[in-house]
């Protein structure tokens, strides 16, 4: 294949072009500022296609206004290309600077979202209270089957992961707590420091962190791609309620698996905490038990399960509002997904620190 | 000189147990206007799928301007690449750019044009399939239907290709887009020579724009020609798909 060349003649004022012109082309053009291009000659023009045709048309007329070169010798097929282009020329050339926001208007822009997300939200809340008290009314509506499967997997599925991970804190926080108490010798209280922590804090702040990327990110992506396929219009043409299909079934799953989650949480990282207290601690598990039983409260362990069901609702209600929330575009389901795991971390965050503070206020 | 522009010879494919393809073979040549045509499940987008390399059969030969498409390096094949535009069924239209820039892509990617340029022969592209200009800056899930379409058309014909795969051109549009669409992607194919090979069960595309017809049934080619020399053969499928369109004729006239 030849390659692209064009050159000015000054005397004829003519660009004349010869080889095969494609897109790649542009680089062989010449520099015509100042120069009238009057004659376009195509005699060495081997292949020309539209992208070739613009290309040189718009480096012959760069204006609208300017006249049209004449096109010479070229070939009548060439020519054709001329014919389809021409009329687009000026149109196409035409530089479109890209839209700027100034700080005024992305700041209105970003406070119009952040209301429309709050009033939406609470709009959510609203039809999700009007389905919660139809089915108390029409309890024969209740979606048993896609409540067991959400059941299966938010909670089964999320065993292996909560068990491994709360293991894993628990080795680390008694490994780090042990090196500081063996300094004064109160090796026991190891114990105290590994439930007061597990229980209260850590297991239940981590299994919600592992339900909102896990189960949160799954519901908004799977409610947005049925929102894209037009699954939940089908759903309401059919004379049901997406809310009571999928939002409500969710929701409870969620309010049922996290309690259960944060108490095997609790479980994986006192035995963590356990198994390094008997190798770095001389702590046998033997008197670890019976510390545990003289200074473990019961309501210890009621805090820290009391705080599941109040992440499972912000974590499901963020999760499924986001999923409705999606446009019909796959951008979307990306961009609401991740919403719903970063609004769901804040929401664990600050409901984590209004428990600590109230707990303390009111001396539990 | 061999003037096929694509060649498929003997290929058999086979599909989770099913044999979809049994030593199916065709040609077409430069500057044919081709419809596939075959009922539900006959391996149509298939066979499609496999001469644009993206699935491979089980057996068989597959090439494009006489380069194979299954046996070609990855370099070969996307200069084989950059010489066929593709047409999907729902347009497959990049759902996060621009119009504008969902044209431009093709160009960003194998040229080295600067992006303005890329997109002033983007915006041509959009002028040539019949859309307005003020359609660059919108995003496809604002467009219609038919304009999407037109759109996914400009996307495969911003690098100027030789050949034309569509896929279900006319599906989902009403009739009168359907008919402007038709006669768009005719008037392109004549324009700017181009080989047209589309996938359809638009019997009104294969009256209006159709040089020749290909039949697939039962994993081969059960026949090839223009629509008159079609009714001639004698198979079941092919006298009830053309008989929808007889009865349809002479209710019109019996009004």
């Amino acid at each position: 294949m030849a390659d692209p060349r064009a050159h000015y003649d000054e005397e004829q004022g003519a660009l004349i072009a010869s080889g095969v012109w494609q897109a790649e082309a542009a680089a062989a053009l010449p520099d015509l500022a100042g120069k009238t291009v009057r004659v376009l000659d195509g005699a060495g023009v081997t292949q020309l296609d539209t992208n070739g045709a613009w290309l040189l048309l718009t480096a012959a007329r760069p204006l609208a206004s300017d006249p049209m070169p004449e096109l010479r010798a070229f070939q009548p097929r060439h020519l054709a290309m001329f014919d389809l282009v021409a009329p687009h020329t000026a149109a196409t050339a035409r530089h479109i600077a890209p839209r700027r926001e100034g700080m005024r208007a992305l700041t209105g822009r970003g406070t119009l979202s952040l209301w429309r997300n709050l009033t939406g939200l609470l709009a959510f809340i609203g039809h999700l209270a009007i389905e919660i008290a139809d089915l108390v009314q029409h309890p024969g509506r209740w979606r048993w089957r896609e409540f067991g499967a959400q059941v299966r997997d938010i909670f089964v599925g999320a065993i292996p992961i909560v068990t491994g991970m709360l293991f894993l804190l628990g080795v680390v926080f008694a490994y780090l707590l042990g090196d500081q108490a063996q300094q004064f010798g109160a090796n026991i209280f190891v114990v105290d420091g590994i439930l007061m922590a597990i229980l209260r804090e850590i297991s239940p702040v981590i299994v919600a962190v592992l339900v909102a990327g896990r189960t949160g990110a799954a519901i908004t992506a799977q409610i947005g791609t049925m929102k894209v396929t037009e699954e939940i219009d089908a759903i309401t043409t059919l004379g049901l309620s997406p809310l009571a299909v999928l939002v409500i079934p969710r929701m409870l799953a969620l309010l049922l698996a996290m309690p259960l989650l944060v108490f095997i949480g609790n479980v994986a990282g006192v035995a963590g905490g356990m198994l390094v207290a008997q190798q770095q601690l001389d702590i046998s598990t033997h008197m670890f038990m019976d510390r545990m039983a003289d200074v473990l409260l019961l309501k210890t362990l009621l805090v820290g399960l009391g705080k599941a069901p109040v992440f499972a609702i912000f974590i499901a209600l963020i999760a499924c509002r986001m999923g409705f929330a999606v446009t019909r575009d796959s951008r979307s389901v990306g961009t609401n997904t991740t919403s719903t795991v970063v609004q769901s971390l804040v929401a664990i965050i600050i409901l984590n620190a209004i428990f600590a503070v109230a707990f303390v206020q009111l001396g539990i | 000189m061999n003037d096929n522009v694509i060649d498929v010879r003997d290929v058999s494919t086979t599909l989770g147990g099913h044999s979809i393809h049994r030593d199916l073979s065709l040609t077409v040549a430069r500057g044919e206007v081709i419809a596939l045509i075959g009922g539900s499940g006959t391996g149509k987008s298939v066979l499609l799928r496999e001469i644009i390399g993206l699935l491979r059969p089980q057996a068989g030969h597959i090439e494009l301007f006489g380069q194979s498409v299954w046996d070609s390096t990855p370099e070969q094949m996307n200069a084989l690449r950059r010489r066929f535009g593709v047409l999907f069924q729902d347009g497959a239209l990049f759902s996060s750019m621009t119009v504008e820039d969902n044209v431009a892509t093709p160009l960003f990617e194998h040229t080295d044009l600067p992006h303005a340029t890329c997109r002033q022969l983007a915006r041509l592209k959009l002028a040539l399939v019949g859309l307005p200009l003020d359609t660059a800056s919108k995003r496809p899930s604002a467009l219609s239907g038919g304009m999407r379409k037109r759109v996914a058309l400009a996307r495969a014909l911003a690098l100027d290709p030789e050949l034309l795969f569509l896929d279900e051109p006319t599906s989902g549009l009403d009739p009168i887009s359907a008919r402007a669409f038709d006669s768009l992607i005719r008037l392109l194919a004549d324009s700017l020579g181009l080989t047209v090979f589309l996938v359809t069960h638009d019997l009104d595309t294969l009256f209006s724009i159709i040089d020749r017809v290909i039949v697939l049934s039962n994993g081969s080619v059960l026949g090839s020609g223009t629509v008159a020399e079609l009714k001639r053969i004698d198979d079941p499928w092919l006298k009830d798909y053309f008989a929808a369109r007889a009865s349809e004729e002479t209710m019109a006239h019996g009004n």
